[in-house]
């Protein structure tokens, strides 16, 4: 009998909320689901899943790529092959699922975000969210796939039945990659997740010297300036100032975007918010669709014009 | 030592309106400017940084057609020594299959490496998985979301790979290695036209991708149809001249209580 397999990520003794989305889609996947995790005591509701299978390893060397691998093997010898394997679309999720797909041959569709059960497709976004592609797997294999945040988690139905408590013994450790510790972010001067008016620049910005002119205008509305991915890889604005999935989780009462289109790792940092403001010049930028209000045009133009009104 | 970077030649599509072929099979590209893979600039000045530290030569390799030979000009110009160039005109959309080629192309030209370096993933597809396929198919150690090298030995990397909130871990690697660059990690080098030009200069070398298509390695997922992401009620449009755009705004800061 076929089953769907979950790995579970887990990181300093706490369940990721991020699988229950993969616990989601297995619902939809109308399989039974069995979820593997390390040593530890995490809160996995039992009647979430038919079987949980605790792999006798340490934590921080089960999401080790090389380690996961050792692991399935073992799984699979002791409960045959899954359907699909369902990872977080996260860090150590991706990571995980393409060495697994490249060290068992098995085809990998990442950061899935729908699917149509009666033909047995996966939808997964190009283009920085603006085109999705429907895909189909063509080999009678297991599939490796990475479940997006936030896009399953409410499809998950509580069973009649606690699930069935497994151990797998734990493997020969790869110490050709070795987690030494984790490094907490530098403390900051400003706390963005504190704000209660976040004025938040994006790619659209174009050149660092217009920085200044975006912090006068958060001057005049006595906001707080905050930013996305690409201001920070340019080192424009300390990461600190970062709104998304690497960066920090805000819900202002307004959160007003400019220049940012909207990639679902920033709208997982913001869409919380009380309002959210969009300016894009972009009609079709993905940011719209999460917005309450939205101004197409350029950003430049309504940081002149409003500082302009401000000043009146 | 020696650095394969993997290089892709991708369409630059943040701030284009993208139109889906009627029948969904293919995005109309032919107005949309192409550069090279953001993720990978990174991961090209990474290995520029590191040679001209620790000495060694790199080599650019990437998977395309003919018009993927900029990329390559792109990379020597920042640094790299060669470029190598496996000519495919189809559109090879599985990661499986492109990371297939690389490892029977680095395997059969016996292209020397101590590490390979790619982009954490494309702007394009977004799969973010061929340098984990690859390693896993090399026998190799991986770590993605590399985001800081701190220390370079003879025998492993010390290097800090990024996890989420703001968090990183820090993990020790044994070479040879695979490692995905994630953007940030450093500053890509400007390259001006002269520069490119002087870069075109140095030759290039072009192999055929099917040479590395074993039989056995056929797509294992297809892409059966595109089509634009579903709508949901979305943001009220605010209209007018930019002025009265610009009250209509200030009126709804006033509204939500975070203007005076």
């Amino acid at each position: 009998m076929s089953y769907t397999l979950i790995i579970s990520e887990v990181r300093r003794g706490i369940f990721e909320e991020r699988n229950l989305d993969s616990i989601g889609i297995a619902h939809r996947l109308k399989k039974p689901v069995y979820i593997l995790f390390p040593d530890g005591q995490y809160p996995i509701n039992e009647k979430w899943v038919d079987i949980m299978i605790k792999a006798q390893i340490k934590e921080q060397e089960f999401s080790m790529p090389k380690n996961i691998c050792l692991l399935l093997e073992k799984v699979f010898n002791k409960f045959g092959m899954p359907e699909n394997i369902l990872l977080t679309h996260s860090s150590s999720g991706t990571e995980c699922a393409a060495y697994i797909a490249g060290y068992f041959r098995l085809p990998v569709i990442t950061d899935i975000n729908g699917m149509d059960e009666e033909i047995s497709a996966f939808y997964k976004s190009f283009y920085s969210d603006k085109v999705y592609g429907e895909f189909k797997i063509t080999k009678k294999v297991p599939s490796v796939l990475t479940v997006r945040s936030g896009t399953f988690r409410a499809l998950i139905e509580e069973r009649a039945n606690c699930a069935i408590q497994e151990v797998v013994e734990g493997i020969k450790i790869d110490e050709k990659r070795v987690f030494i510790e984790f490094v907490e972010e530098e403390k900051a001067d400003i706390d963005i997740t504190k704000a209660e008016f976040l004025i938040s620049v994006g790619r659209g910005i174009g050149n660092k010297d217009e920085l200044p002119s975006y912090e006068e205008l958060t001057g005049l509305l006595n906001a707080t300036l905050s930013c996305s991915r690409p201001v920070v890889d340019k080192m424009w604005l300390p990461k600190a100032r970062q709104v998304g999935q690497s960066g920090k989780t805000v819900r202002p009462k307004v959160y007003l975007a400019m220049g940012i289109s909207g990639a679902f790792q920033h709208i997982a940092g913001m869409k919380d918010s009380d309002c959210i403001i969009a300016v894009n010049k972009d009609p079709e930028a993905p940011i719209f669709q999460y917005a309450h209000y939205g101004i197409v045009g350029d950003m430049h133009k309504v940081r002149d014009k409003l500082k302009e009104l401000l000043k009146e | 030592m020696d650095i394969i970077v993997l290089t892709k030649r991708v369409p630059v599509t943040q701030e284009e309106e993208l139109k889906i072929a009627p029948d969904g099979s293919s995005v109309d590209l032919s107005r949309v400017p192409f550069r090279m893979n953001d993720w990978d600039s990174y991961a090209v000045e990474e290995a520029v940084r590191l040679c001209e530290r620790h000495g060694g030569t790199i080599t650019s390799v990437s998977i395309g057609d003919m018009e993927s030979d900029e990329v390559l000009r792109r990379a020597i110009a920042m640094g790299a020594k060669d470029g190598c160039l496996i000519e495919s005109n189809q559109t090879l959309l599985d990661p499986f299959v492109r990371a297939n080629i690389f490892k029977n192309f680095i395997e059969k030209e016996q292209i020397p490496f101590n590490v390979i370096l790619g982009g954490v993933q494309s702007e394009d597809d977004q799969f973010g998985t061929t340098c984990g396929i690859l390693a896993a198919m090399l026998g190799l150690p991986f770590a993605s979301m590399v985001i800081g090298i701190d220390e370079v030995k003879d025998n492993n990397l010390i290097l800090r790979r990024e996890l989420e909130g703001g968090i990183q871990e820090r993990i020790s690697i044994e070479l040879p290695c695979v490692l995905s660059i994630q953007s940030g990690i450093n500053e890509p080098r400007y390259v001006s036209i002269m520069g490119i030009r002087k870069a075109s200069k140095v030759e290039r070398r072009y192999f055929k991708a099917e040479k590395y298509i074993e039989e056995d390695s056929s797509n294992l997922i297809s892409v059966t149809k595109l089509f634009y992401p579903p709508k949901k009620e979305g943001a009220i449009i605010l209209h007018g001249e930019i002025e009265d755009i610009c009250r209509q705004l200030i009126g709804i800061l006033k509204e939500k209580g975070v203007l005076k």
